[in-house]
């Protein structure tokens, strides 16, 4: 199994950073093979171009050879997994650019001859969110945890019926415990290493 | 006196959001208000959150390049967002200067001892979107409306407990006839001049 984990924090010695390390040590214990997309340390380009944005319904929507790069991961993946702090109850900017610049047609969903949206990534049978939050649980649920429901919801719609979304999430991180971190940290390698 | 800022954020100046955005701001004018205009993206805007602004994050203050931003969002009593929604949130030009423009001395601050944020933009007393959706209102809605409930509830979290939120919106862009699109623009300044 390809698992692509997509990490989105600007920081390299973030405890995203090391969450992202220990998914993809899970990963590789079980025997999967990992692609790392660490969108800050690749200076990803966040937000979608006007070319893009002309190119978007047209043959060629991928102007730029790192988004064909990503998006040929993408399409071979059996498992997403992001990695992220939860701003605003929603996803970074830069990991929401990277859904808008790779999550394109031809790659996420195409257009079926009606104009309705198909979806096109019937592989993928596994979303896994790794957040934390600043929030206790009771206000991000108020909230209405958007990031979480763009990537269960909304991405799991372009993905295959069997893709079954799965949440790993710290809750009001600023007034966690050294142990409520380390504990996390080793929740998301047991559960990453038990994924089929 | 209606004081409101009008942030616009979409790649292409030929598009039904920049017709939209020219209607929001001659329905305000119509209506009295006083009014700012941000274009994200003929500015230039930096959408990514830096490692100094993660850095900082617990400093009072924006980035001070992003001075401007700052005046204008205190200023206003009145805030519309004019965007194409897109993987059901924002598109991440927007998240981004919601990211770096709404932090810490800003949008909310965190007195010592204090275990919740406190909102510093009591001045802000209306938030409105005018947005345009690929899919339907029914898909959005199985979607769990992302974009709609971090305005309506991350957002205004930050303003004064009566601050109110408007939502107008297109569904089914793609797909609509030209009748439908016109007569929504004309709806858009309606509505702007009569809450201006």
């Amino acid at each position: 199994m390809l698992a692509a984990v997509v990490l989105a924090h600007p920081s390299p010695d973030a405890y995203c950073a090391a969450l992202a390390d220990r998914a993809a040590t899970g990963l590789r214990a079980a025997g999967h093979d990992v692609e790392l997309l660490d969108l800050y340390a690749s200076n990803f380009v966040v937000a979608m171009s006007p070319s893009e944005r002309a190119a978007y319904h047209g043959d060629e929507p991928m102007l730029d050879p790192q988004v064909r790069r990503h998006a040929d991961i993408v399409r071979s993946a059996d498992a997403l997994v992001f990695v992220y702090p939860t701003w605003w109850s929603g996803l970074p900017a830069m990991l929401k650019g990277w859904l808008d610049r790779v999550m394109v047609p031809s790659v996420a969903f195409r257009f079926d001859d009606a104009g309705k949206v198909r979806p096109g990534l019937g592989q993928v049978r596994h979303i896994i969110g790794i957040s934390t939050y600043g929030s206790p649980r009771p206000y991000v649920r108020l909230v209405n945890d958007n990031g979480r429901r763009i990537l269960t919801r909304a991405l799991r719609l372009s993905c295959g019926v069997r893709a079954r979304p799965r949440w790993l999430a710290l809750y009001s991180i600023d007034t966690s415990t050294v142990s409520d971190r380390v504990e996390f940290a080793a929740r998301v390698e047991r559960e990453l290493a038990a994924l089929r | 006196m209606t004081r409101a800022l009008v942030v616009y954020c979409h790649p292409l100046e030929d598009s039904l959001v920049a017709v939209a955005r020219d209607r929001v701001i001659a329905g305000l004018r119509a209506g009295g208000a006083e009014v700012r205009h941000t274009d994200l993206y003929a500015l230039g805007f930096d959408p990514g959150f830096t490692a100094s602004d993660h850095a900082n994050h617990l400093v009072a203050g924006a980035d001070p390049s992003l001075a401007d931003h700052v005046a204008d969002l205190q200023w206003c009593n009145m805030l519309v967002l004019v965007y194409p929604t897109w993987w059901s949130g924002q598109p991440a030009m927007l998240k981004g200067w919601i990211d770096r423009i709404w932090v810490n001395g800003v949008a909310w601050e965190l007195p010592e001892g204090a275990n919740r944020l406190r909102p510093l933009l009591r001045s802000l007393r209306r938030i409105v979107v005018v947005t345009t959706h690929g899919s339907s209102k029914l898909v959005n809605a199985v979607e769990g409306e992302s974009g709609k409930r971090t305005v309506t509830r991350s957002l205004r979290t930050m303003c004064h407990p009566l601050t109110r939120t408007n939502w107008i919106a297109l569904y089914g862009v793609d797909t609509l006839p030209a009748e439908r699109r016109a007569a929504f623009l004309d709806r858009v300044e309606r509505r702007l001049a009569r809450l201006a």
